[in-house]
């Protein structure tokens, strides 16, 4: 059969998977994508007929942090995953070819499934000069313009696709923009994170291929089911943060109980992803846990939101220098104030229109 | 700019200075103002003493009315000292206090700090209604009063919300927390420009108020 | 510093901090009164335990509280997979691995028998077709110096 056809079920029983091997697949996947249990069944009856859908994965200005992430993904493993789940049609970081032969299975791919494909992008597009980020002498701008076209969705991996991430940091110097600000007229997910937790790229080409559809985004296009709770909501450190128990430097009494980083500058608060329930590196840890307060890396511009040591808590005052300038020309006004008052009543005085 | 970042940023930047520059110019501006001398010789000495006893006295209700008023003068203290509390002893708003002062202090319990605020709104809620609803209060209430009793139920009623992460309309945290810290820059931006300017003015004009009585030989 | 020493050092550095955000009761608590539908009506209940934030150490304390039963099931389907009753029966803790043996997943299910344990349908119709094929060969072998050879039975 041939093996852009099989569907997931197929492709496993292909490769000597058993009907149980394949309902530990639908397990894990449902896991995988925070799914109940209870829709095992439903996962199972949509994978005997979904197609393995052809990826075309396009790197911009990025430094392959999300692809790294990706490779980390045990649930399914990068391997299950492309030998599956996808058809992943171009990656440059991980496919054997390399130069023509590479640009001739991309296009070729491409005009296969026109319409059909989901196109993956990370890194930032430099809109400042087209040269500063190019595959092949074609600019990021062109490429981008050109795959989305004939994409059926397109997934925004990472806080640079997603947002601009560290290249859109002040000042900015190559014009980086996210892949939303370049293509309107396709549906965009953006999996942000730097880089983003490999069970959320997973996890969304999986909803796509059980499912056949995008899952449900919030405001900033980003899978609610991995992005819809804050750190600080699922942190178990939360306890101390309720009680008031906060570590005040790194390596203090506090920070050895384990206490509440808020006053480390962690972001959690205001950071929407899922490292706390899911964890990195197999469900090791996570930053919080390791005793560092999170940096608030799938949020946008989240590099010049006051630094990563700054607690949530603090403002923008201008310093006691400046405050001393206020009053100094507070004092001004209101010398002069009170000396046209005093002249005032001293003429009414004088007039003896008071006492 | 998220309006979380416009809220910690240049919002507070510039409400900060105002309240400076509006509490230096009032206070001066008070304090520079001409006192008719008193031409008659004083009856009694110790006016120091005279100003500090009415700070005092003045801080209880007058015997007179002490029956009368003790719901006003009681809620009145409740929720001053309730709303300090919880402003100064949660632990969240240490970093911000540090920023200033370059230290801090103990903190209470996140809901010990809730419930104080908690109480400080009910208190303030019940003595808007009361100055609403009463026909003498209603008259002697100026625009001023109102709006300094908005200002100050602001940072309350945003506090609580994004503490308890109040969901309504879709309002999601980080918004309520930007609404927060606009309101502390409203109240700072109002504050020396209405009746809160009592936090300065009040303790100076009883001690004057004291000096002067004294100065009379009035026993107060 | 000998290598000796810095093991010492090494080893006496405390790496998980010892915390209880009270988890563990709650969670038993839910399998208790899960273990109360199952008697009562058979309905069965599932917690996937990546989907609980659960602090360091919580989830062996939680799986050493539930305990190990009498009975351990092996599943080798792309990796290793491990059905175990817990000592409270109709309890199952089932650990998902993957080929690399990264722990892939992690069920407690309340439940008499549960799905991964039982025989599938498709596997055994595929079975029936193997071991078919197996008789049949084996009877030809036996039959196969000199004796016609019966015609092939197509089978599907």
């Amino acid at each position: 059969m041939d093996r852009m056809n099989q569907s997931v079920a197929e492709a496993l029983a292909a490769r000597g998977v058993s009907r149980r091997g394949f309902m530990k697949f639908c397990a894990t996947t449902a896991s995988l994508m925070a799914l109940p249990p209870t829709l095992i069944p439903t996962i199972a009856a949509a994978l005997e007929k979904a197609k393995r859908p052809s990826v075309i994965w396009l790197p911009f200005q990025e430094c392959t942090g999300c692809t790294e992430s990706l490779t980390r993904s045990n649930a399914p493993s990068i391997e299950s995953l492309i030998f599956e789940s996808i058809s992943l049609d171009y990656q440059e970081t991980l496919q054997a070819a390399a130069g023509f032969a590479a640009e001739e299975a991309r296009n070729a791919a491409m005009e296969a499934n026109w319409g059909q494909y989901l196109l993956a992008i990370d890194g930032s597009i430099p809109l400042g000069n087209p040269g500063y980020s190019t595959i092949g002498g074609v600019s990021n701008l062109d490429m981008l313009k050109h795959a989305a076209e004939g994409a059926k969705a397109i997934v925004a991996i990472g806080t640079c696709a997603a947002f601009g991430g560290l290249p859109n940091a002040h000042p900015n110097p190559t014009g980086a923009v996210a892949v939303s600000d370049i293509v309107k007229n396709k549906p965009i997910i953006n999996i942000s994170g730097c880089p983003p937790l490999p069970v959320a790229i997973t996890g969304v080409l999986m909803q796509f291929l059980v499912f056949g559809q995008l899952p449900e985004l919030d405001a900033l296009g980003r899978p609610k089911v991995f992005f819809g709770q804050t750190i600080h909501d699922r942190c178990y450190r939360r306890p101390f943060y309720e009680r008031g128990q906060f570590a005040e430097s790194f390596d203090d009494e506090g920070a050895k109980h384990g206490w509440c980083l808020f006053k480390l500058g962690c972001k959690g608060p205001t950071t929407y992803n899922a490292c706390a329930t899911v964890k990195w590196n197999m469900a090791t840890s996570f930053p919080i846990e390791a005793g560092h307060g999170c940096i608030g890396c799938s949020q946008p511009h989240f590099w010049d939101a006051g630094g990563f040591y700054e607690p949530l808590s603090t403002t923008r005052w201008g310093g006691w220098k400046q405050l001393g300038i206020a009053a100094a020309a507070g004092a001004a006004v209101g010398a002069a104030a009170a000396l046209a008052t005093r002249a005032g009543t001293g003429a009414a005085k004088k007039e003896e229109k008071t006492s | 700019m998220s309006l979380l970042d416009f809220a910690r940023g240049p919002a507070f930047h510039v409400a900060i200075l105002i309240f400076v520059f509006g509490v230096v110019w009032r206070l001066v501006g008070v304090f520079l103002l001409r006192r008719n001398r008193d031409l008659s010789p004083a009856r009694a000495g110790h006016l120091l003493e005279g100003g500090m006893r009415a700070i005092l006295m003045r801080s209880l209700p007058p015997h007179e009315l002490e029956k009368h008023i003790v719901f006003q003068h009681a809620s009145g203290y409740g929720w001053h000292i309730a709303y300090f509390a919880a402003f100064l002893l949660f632990g969240p708003h240490m970093p911000f206090i540090r920023q200033f002062l370059g230290f801090t202090w103990p903190t209470l319990p996140n809901t010990w700090c809730l419930a104080l605020a908690a109480i400080a709104l009910a208190l303030l809620i019940v003595l808007l209604l009361r100055r609403i609803v009463n026909p003498v209060l209603k008259r002697i209430t100026s625009v001023d009063d109102y709006i300094s009793s908005v200002v100050t139920m602001l940072p309350l009623i945003t506090g609580i919300a994004a503490n308890a992460h109040v969901q309504l309309f879709g309002v999601r945290y980080e918004e309520l927390l930007a609404l927060h810290v606009l309101s502390v820059c409203a109240l700072l931006i109002w504050f020396p420009f209405g009746k809160l300017m009592h936090l300065f003015l009040a303790f100076p004009a009883r001690f004057q108020a004291g000096v002067l009585l004294q100065r009379k030989g009035v026993e107060a | 510093m000998s290598p000796e020493l810095e093991r010492r050092a090494l080893g006496a550095i405390s790496v998980a901090v010892e915390f209880e955000s009270g988890n563990v009761p709650l969670l038993l608590n839910e399998l208790c009164h899960a273990l109360e539908r199952l008697l009562a009506d058979g309905t069965s209940h599932a917690l996937d335990l990546r989907a609980i934030p659960l602090a360091p150490g919580e989830e062996d304390r939680l799986l050493l509280a539930l305990g190990q039963g009498e009975l351990v099931a092996q599943l080798e389907a792309d990796g290793l997979s491990e059905i175990r009753e817990c000592a409270y029966p109709g309890i199952w803790c089932i650990t998902h691995r993957n080929p690399a043996g990264s722990v892939v997943g992690r069920f407690i299910e309340v439940t008499f028998v549960p799905a991964l344990l039982a025989s599938q349908r498709a596997d055994v119709a595929l079975g029936l077709v193997r071991m078919t094929r197996t008789l049949r060969g084996e009877s030809r072998a036996q039959e196969g110096a000199g004796a016609a050879v019966p015609p092939e039975k197509a089978h599907h």
